[in-house]
């Protein structure tokens, strides 16, 4: 597969227009709290219908970096994090930009994620193939065995219980189920309404559940949030605005251990960008000499959980590409769009159609460059956005959203889909269920149902001959595991983001 | 001040019902197609509809959206096309035993000849049970000898008629088999080469990998230009003998303008060099009827296999 | 937290029964001879359903949080903002059957403006109509294919 090839498909002004198009609505998505790079995506993917394909992705998966790095914007200038992931960038760059180092402050956020995206797309590029080739060992017991632990992890580690996870996970599959089954042609849940034969439409759905949802959260707590508009501070002082060298010689060790953690927390399934910038951000407090200060101002720690924030983004790609599996819900939404276009995520994908996985790498590279640019460029503007009041902006989303959600089909059905979901959303966000495993337990319900049924053929009925597939009984070991040992209260619990908006760290990976 | 936003909504309403007018068969298409395919992304159905989508993309001015809607042989996405409007902007490809095989299979899933219009046929199938190459077993006999000391192996069917021609084996002699369920010809080759079953029901696209697959039986009414030695299933003792093409199916009713249009594009894949070099790559045969004759030979295979399937006394559940 | 917790866990649980003796019975057939049922899959997840709200339920019931000292569940102006949105959409559906989908997306967002308390009948004007018209430029001009 020839990246080179890629690269001539893709530098087109065109494809990269698109691909600009989707990084900076991705950094605007990224800037607004509560909007996260998930809604962005779900919303994006009507939009892309007619568009040629690596133009599609390169914007879709343009919008999901943009994001991951738009969101420091906010957590340094208001101390909202534009997504749970940046959390921890606001813990340091709140203060510089009270000490007036904005300029700093984003300039450092910016270029983390850049270097931290990069690399990380650089690992996807290197290690998806060699992987897919392990796929054949991969039978239909060993898929069915790695989903239940990826559903069964990602429930154990979203939300503070373990089994409310689960609920939400079996919920998910349960709606999967809903539709014409495709093996012996029986309506399922479908109460006699044919647009409910293919299903339920995951972009209505999504949007319902995370965009419109958390608009409506926002709309209940408009006076709070007003309140935290508050002036920024911007430094007149040269060195207040840029980046010193002897800064950049202590942020550079920092960055790259920030893109090793994010990379490995994206390549295992179900972990998120919080858990990568948490991690990353603690691990160098631990690393620095100074380790009380952190919390102060202390440039590194911008640099530490931006780089990992975004390093999870492509390296979740991983689990996609090399086996088709969704390991976070960005990665579920993007699965709809890449099948959409005519690439189905998978080990076969890169002998099937290699010409396409290249312009999507060298998509994916231009994207992490491109966004170096925007954000230099932007980021004056994009303080000013932050400025918008709520008020303004939901109406504006709301049109978006129903838009998005009519697309799907063209009638009013799918919009009373995505309100349901909103309903079902602003429930769970209430309740503490995790309306993100969920997603992702419907994403990979149908592929659940399949290769669970393909066992008990396979199995020939017969648990025992488990015996013959000892992938398949590590995975099962794993799934008992990890409820054991969740169950038990070791759960890395994610803290709470300062944003007024409760529950809204569930927005996101 | 409410008089007006009501002007404004007025005329933005009025601005945006100017842009959608009928659409007229004589400039078919004015917009991009949608081509539903009854299997899985990478089977042969699929490798086959996205290069016909190329080629009528080409000849029509339009792009062509394919969308993957697998399910019980084609019949999930027939469903969606009689739903559809007949006006050439939704299509269907796909192996035409969703109509002239699977409803005898299968009573849930009954289609009739006539309910749908057909614009032209392109490529027949080389049906064949396909099994590893290293296979203790070459034709149905062997086979039969080996599940009868193997029990509880397993059988990769991705449409109803597949599992017509298993449970028939299975009926006749006795031998017990698991039939795994799988939605393509990509999944069943993966089954195949990953060893999770023995055999499969395989529309061709296992020549492919003449290395690693093989056939053990022709389930056409002839033998394979590909494997002249694999006898026909008819030969091996199962009057089950039955062929099938892919087809492009439209909603009922579709005009015949569109129709015409359509089955023009579709010859133009015999001449197609990306078309042929798909083809080739699987030995599929390339052979075009159009939109008359594609009617004709779909009402008289569905006659021809009802009598088959009558004689052998199968009886759809 | 915990007395929602076993309130939530007991009406999934009920939901769970009768989605599990009532709803997928009606809703699913059961399969031809010779496949898996249909109901497998979906009567698995309604069980595990089940049994996690009645576990969850039982858990919360045991632990020692003192009622009285949770937050209610919905605060008042979170109700008053489900409402408030709930009504601009029945209207903007409304409107959508009655009128035209372009009035309809209008209505939505001027609504949505004034249920959330902008004032400023310039805004409140100006926002739908720009909104609508850069949808309709990007949709209909830029990537040249119809919404409605």
């Amino acid at each position: 597969m020839d990246i080179i090839t890629g690269f001539a498909d893709v530098l087109t002004p065109k494809i990269l227009m698109w691909i600009a198009i989707g990084v900076t609505i991705g950094y605007l998505v990224g800037a607004l709290p509560g909007l996260g790079k998930a809604t962005g995506v779900a919303v994006s993917i009507p939009l892309t219908f007619y568009l040629h394909p690596v133009a599609a992705l390169g914007m879709l998966i343009g919008i999901a970096k943009g994001s991951a790095a738009g969101s420091a914007v906010s957590a340094i200038l208001i101390n909202t994090p534009g997504e749970p992931a940046s959390a921890p960038t606001a813990l340091d760059g709140y203060p510089l930009a009270r000490q007036g180092k904005a300029q700093k402050a984003l300039k450092m956020g910016l270029y983390a994620s850049v270097i931290g995206d990069f690399l990380s797309t650089l690992v996807l590029i290197f290690l998806a193939a060699p992987l897919a080739s392990y796929a054949l060992l991969i039978g239909p017991v060993e898929l069915c065995a790695i989903l239940l632990f990826s559903l069964t992890f990602i429930g154990g580690l979203s939300g503070r219980s373990l089994i409310k996870g689960l609920i939400a996970a079996a919920f998910g599959v349960f709606f999967a189920t809903v539709g014409i089954e495709p093996e012996t042609f029986v309506p399922r849940l479908t109460f006699g309404l044919l647009e409910l034969d293919d299903g339920i439409k995951l972009v209505p759905m999504a949007i319902g559940m995370l965009a419109v949802a958390e608009m409506i959260a926002q709309a209940g707590n408009l006076k709070a949030l007003d309140a935290e508009f508050e002036q920024i501070k911007d430094g007149t002082a040269h060195e207040d605005r840029v980046i010193l060298r002897s800064e950049w010689r202590r942020c550079i060790p920092v960055i790259l251990r920030g893109t090793f953690i994010g990379s490995v927390v994206g390549i295992l399934p179900g972990l998120g960008a919080s858990v990568g910038s948490f991690l990353s951000y603690a691990a160098t407090r631990k690393a620095s000499k100074t380790p009380e200060k952190f919390g102060t101002g202390m440039i590194e720690g911008i640099a530490a959980a931006e780089s990992a924030d975004n390093a999870v983004v492509p390296s979740s790609l991983v689990p996609l590409f090399a086996l088709g599996i969704p390991g976070s819900v960005i990665a579920a939404i993007l699965i709809a769009a890449f099948i959409l276009h005519g690439l189905t995520p998978g080990p076969l994908m890169f002998k099937q159609q290699p010409r396409l996985v290249a312009d999507v790498y060298a998509a994916m590279l231009c994207a992490s460059l491109i966004m170096l640019i925007i954000g230099s460029v932007g980021q004056r503007l994009f303080a000013m956005v932050i400025r918008v009041p709520l008020r303004l902006i939901i109406p504006g989303v709301l049109l978006l959203c129903s838009i998005g959600a009519y697309l799907e089909t063209s009638t009013v059905f799918s919009i009373w889909v995505m309100l349901f979901f909103t309903g079902l959303g602003l429930l769970s966000r209430k309740l503490d269920f995790s309306f993100v495993t969920f997603l992702i337990g419907f994403v990979i319900g149908p592929n659940l149902e399949l290769s669970f049924r393909q066992s008990i053929q396979i199995l020939n009925h017969d648990p025992a001959n488990l015996i013959h597939h000892p992938i398949a009984m590590a995975f099962g070991f794993l799934t008992l595991g990890t409820i054991w040992w969740v169950g038990r209260g070791h759960s890395p619990v994610v803290a709470a983001p300062t944003s007024a908006t409760r529950n809204s760290r569930e927005e996101e990976a | 001040m409410i008089k007006r936003r009501t002007l404004l909504g007025v005329a933005t309403a009025l601005s945006f019902s100017a842009f959608s007018g009928p659409v007229l068969a004589d400039d078919y298409p004015t917009g991009p197609i949608t081509m539903l395919v009854g299997y899985g992304a990478g089977g042969q159905t699929d490798l086959i509809a996205r290069a016909t989508a190329n080629v009528i993309s080409k000849q029509l001015g339009q792009p062509i959206n394919v969308i993957n809607k697998p399910g019980v042989g084609g019949a999930v996405a027939a469903r969606e096309l009689t739903h559809a409007n007949p006006d050439g902007y939704t299509i269907l490809f796909n192996s035409n035993a969703l109509i002239n095989l699977a409803p005898f299979v299968m009573k849930n899933a009954d289609f009739k000849p006539d309910e749908f219009d057909y614009a032209g046929m392109i490529t027949a199938f080389q049906l064949a049970l396909a099994a590893p190459k290293d296979a203790p077993f070459n034709n149905l006999a062997e086979y039969v000898e080996w599940a009868k000391k193997n029990p509880g192996s397993s059988y990769a069917a991705l449409a109803p008629e597949a599992r017509l021609y298993i449970n028939e084996i299975m009926k006749k002699t006795g031998i017990q088999v698991n039939i795994v369920p799988v939605q393509s010809g990509s999944e069943m080759i993966n089954a195949l080469l990953g060893g999770q079953v023995m055999l499969a029901y395989s529309g061709g696209i296992h020549y492919r990998y003449p290395d690693q697959l093989k056939s053990i039986a022709a389930t056409t009414t002839f033998r394979h230009p590909s494997a002249p030695t694999v006898p026909t299933i008819e030969e091996q003792g199962f009057q089950l003998g039955m062929d099938t093409r892919t087809t492009l199916i439209l909603p009922k009713g579709t005009p015949k303008a569109v129709i015409d249009k359509l089955s023009a594009a579709l010859k133009a894949c015999q001449t197609d060099a990306d078309f042929k070099k798909v083809a080739d790559a699987a030995d599929i045969p390339i052979q075009y009827l159009d939109a008359a004759e594609a009617t004709k030979e779909m009402t008289a295979s569905t006659a021809k296999n009802k009598a088959i399937m009558k004689a052998a006394g199968i009886v759809s559940k | 937290m915990r007395r929602a917790d076993v309130i939530s866990g007991v009406i999934l649980a009920v939901f769970g029964l009768i989605t599990l003796f009532i709803i997928i019975p009606w809703q699913i057939e059961p399969g031809p001879a010779g496949y898996m049922s249909p109901r497998l899959v979906p009567v698995l997840m309604m069980v595990l359903i089940t049994g996690l709200s009645v576990l969850l339920a039982i858990r919360n019931l045991a632990s020692d949080a003192a009622p009285g000292d949770e937050p209610p569940l919905f605060t008042w102006a979170e109700m008053l903002a489900i409402v408030k949105i709930a009504t601009v959409f029945a209207v903007a559906i409304a409107l959508y059957f009655w009128v035209s989908p372009a009035v309809s997306g209008g209505a939505l967002v001027a609504g949505s403006l004034i249920a959330l308390g902008e004032r400023r009948p310039w805004v409140i004007v100006a926002m739908p109509a720009g909104l609508l018209i850069t949808v309709w430029l990007l949709f209909y001009k830029v990537l040249g294919t119809a919404i409605v």
